[in-house]
């Protein structure tokens, strides 16, 4: 797996864009929505290399704290200008609201460039990038809010410790939310879908990447992956409840959620 | 594990709609904790998947009685973290934040808001269904008194303000943003659960006003009343007199109106059988 996405990482945000089309961006988009983080949350985002999701958070918590900037200020209407400028301040260095995302991945490469890209962006501030392992975590007990894995957890080899870990890092009432490709039920999208990802997707791996075998790896561990029941039954063993799936494009992709209650 | 996925679909099913109503039906019933237990005990082989004795919870076994502390369904933490949600409505409304803000209060993350609807709607509904426990209490109380002989038997238009009055007081810690809950409640997906909830509150307030009607007069009761209840609760969100006496006023004048309907039978009959056709269609389409 380590070897894989060395080769695959500096070239892994274009092929998902070419593989996908760009729909990509927009699931990642709806796994932010869906997460609705308020400032002040900790996401632990694994397998999250290229930074993609700790971006989205960034920029979706920004946007809302603006929102309860504005509305507090409209409730403010009636202050001296001391207490005005005090307040611009405060803001100022709150942009985030003590919002954090900590991006964790078990490839320096991927990390890389995942720095590269935030520098590039000017994503500064609230981003911390991890080495690790998501069979085995390293960080404390009841850590964090959010714990998300985008497209990781099909690559990880022992899925139900990953599961226990993320378990074991998330506080109570923390959220487990992960999108990943899945099962499609519809029996003609299937077919279409099959052929698209056995022919295309490696011609295109090996046109744009030079690496027609890690994009034949892809696509055979996508098949591999459990469907959306079992999954859900794979994270309702790991201790989380209310554990729920939502289909993306008829079953392509699917988030599913649990909560550490 | 195989089992466990077969049984997975249909519980989820029936949990989801014993939620809702549970919801409905917390009036009726006794508070959560002891009808959840009790159906905990009776049923060890039907528990909800996620709650089959695991390793790292011990304390899900088929003795929930004893283990009373530790165990809790997500139904109950989930009203809990509603409960401490409402102290922060009037400051931001009924949305996911308040909810966010509850769990916190309960040293929960705010992550947990997740667990519910973004626009608020499981707040809305369990306030709805809150108030109208306290007054189904209010009401029982007031009836004991009267059987005790420690208190008169209010007329009828009298019982009917007063409850009315009750229920509609209420809202007043939350009047600013109520009619921000009035929006959510009247979106499709949460009709039936308002209507439910508005229904059985109708209900509960004329069996207390000792209504024994088995014809036709039992739909017409429901209607005015709901229609007087609707009504009084429009003008209260936009009144900004002391203590809200203009509201209270017009809630006199409307059931001066309804006690006077009954005066003029023929006309009532022909209005009360149209509206209630109507209710019964909407109900009808609507709940199916």
């Amino acid at each position: 797996v380590y070897h894989v996405f060395e080769s695959v990482a500096k070239k892994y945000d274009v092929m998902n864009d070419s593989m996908s089309l760009g729909v990509h961006r927009v699931w990642k988009d709806i796994l932010m929505h869906k997460m609705n983080p308020f400032p002040g949350t900790l996401l632990l985002d694994v397998a999250g290399g290229t930074g993609d999701i700790a971006f989205r958070f960034i920029n979706y918590v920004r946007s809302v704290r603006e929102r309860q900037l504005q509305q507090k200020l409209k409730h403010h209407q009636n202050l001296s200008w001391q207490e005005i400028s005090e307040s611009y301040q405060e803001d100022k260095s709150k942009s985030l609201g003590d919002s954090q995302v900590v991006v964790c991945d078990i490839n320096k490469e991927m990390l890389k460039v995942g720095k590269q890209k935030a520098q590039h962006l000017g994503y500064s501030e609230g981003l911390s990038w991890v080495l690790g392992n998501a069979e085995e975590l390293p960080f404390d007990d009841d850590k964090f809010d959010v714990y998300t894995i985008a497209f990781g957890i099909r690559n990880v080899t022992r899925i139900d410790l990953a599961l226990e870990e993320a378990y074991r890092v998330l506080k109570p009432g923390g959220r487990f939310l992960c999108l990943e490709f899945s099962h499609v039920s519809n029996p003609v999208l299937s077919r279409l879908y099959d052929l698209y990802s056995f022919q295309v997707i490696p011609v295109l791996g090996e046109v744009i990447a030079g690496d027609w075998k890690s994009y034949q790896y892809l696509v055979e561990s996508i098949r591999r992956f459990p469907p959306q029941e079992e999954f859900k039954a794979m994270i309702e063993d790991a201790g989380f409840f209310k554990v729920d799936y939502q289909n993306l494009n008829s079953g392509i992709v699917a988030i599913h959620s649990g909560f550490k209650l | 594990a195989v089992a466990r996925c077969q049984l997975s679909p249909p519980w989820r099913a029936l949990q989801a709609s014993a939620v809702l109503r549970r919801v409905s039906d917390e009036q009726k019933k006794e508070p959560l904790a002891s009808s959840s237990q009790q159906q905990f005990d009776s049923h060890p082989a039907d528990h909800q998947p996620e709650q089959e004795p695991q390793g790292p919870r011990p304390s899900y076994t088929g003795q929930g009685g004893q283990e009373s502390e530790d165990y809790e369904s997500e139904e109950q933490l989930q009203h809990r973290i509603l409960t401490a949600a409402l102290e922060f409505v009037p400051e931001h409304g009924w949305t996911a934040e308040a909810i966010a803000e509850g769990a916190k209060t309960l040293g929960l993350s705010v992550a947990a808001a997740g667990m519910f609807h973004s626009d608020g709607s499981e707040l809305i509904l369990h306030f709805v269904s809150q108030c109208n426990t306290k007054l189904s209490e209010l009401l029982e109380q007031e009836q004991k008194l009267v059987q005790l002989g420690e208190a008169e038997k209010k007329p009828t238009d009298q019982f009917l303000r007063d409850a009315v009055e009750a229920r509609l007081r209420m809202l007043i810690p939350y009047i600013e943003k109520w009619p921000q809950a009035l929006s959510i409640l009247l979106l499709p997906h949460n009709i039936p659960s308002s209507l439910n909830l508005l229904t059985s509150m109708i209900d509960d307030i004329w069996h207390y006003a000792g209504d024994q009607s088995t014809d036709f007069n039992w739909y017409t009761r429901r209607a005015v009343l709901t229609g007087v209840y609707n009504t009084t609760e429009l003008v209260m969100i936009q009144d900004s007199s002391p203590d809200f006496e203009d509201t209270w006023r017009f809630l006199e004048n409307r059931v001066a109106d309804a006690m006077n309907m009954g005066n003029t039978a023929n006309q009532v009959q022909s209005t009360g059988e149209a509206v209630v056709q109507g209710l019964m269609g909407a109900a009808v389409t609507v709940s199916s």
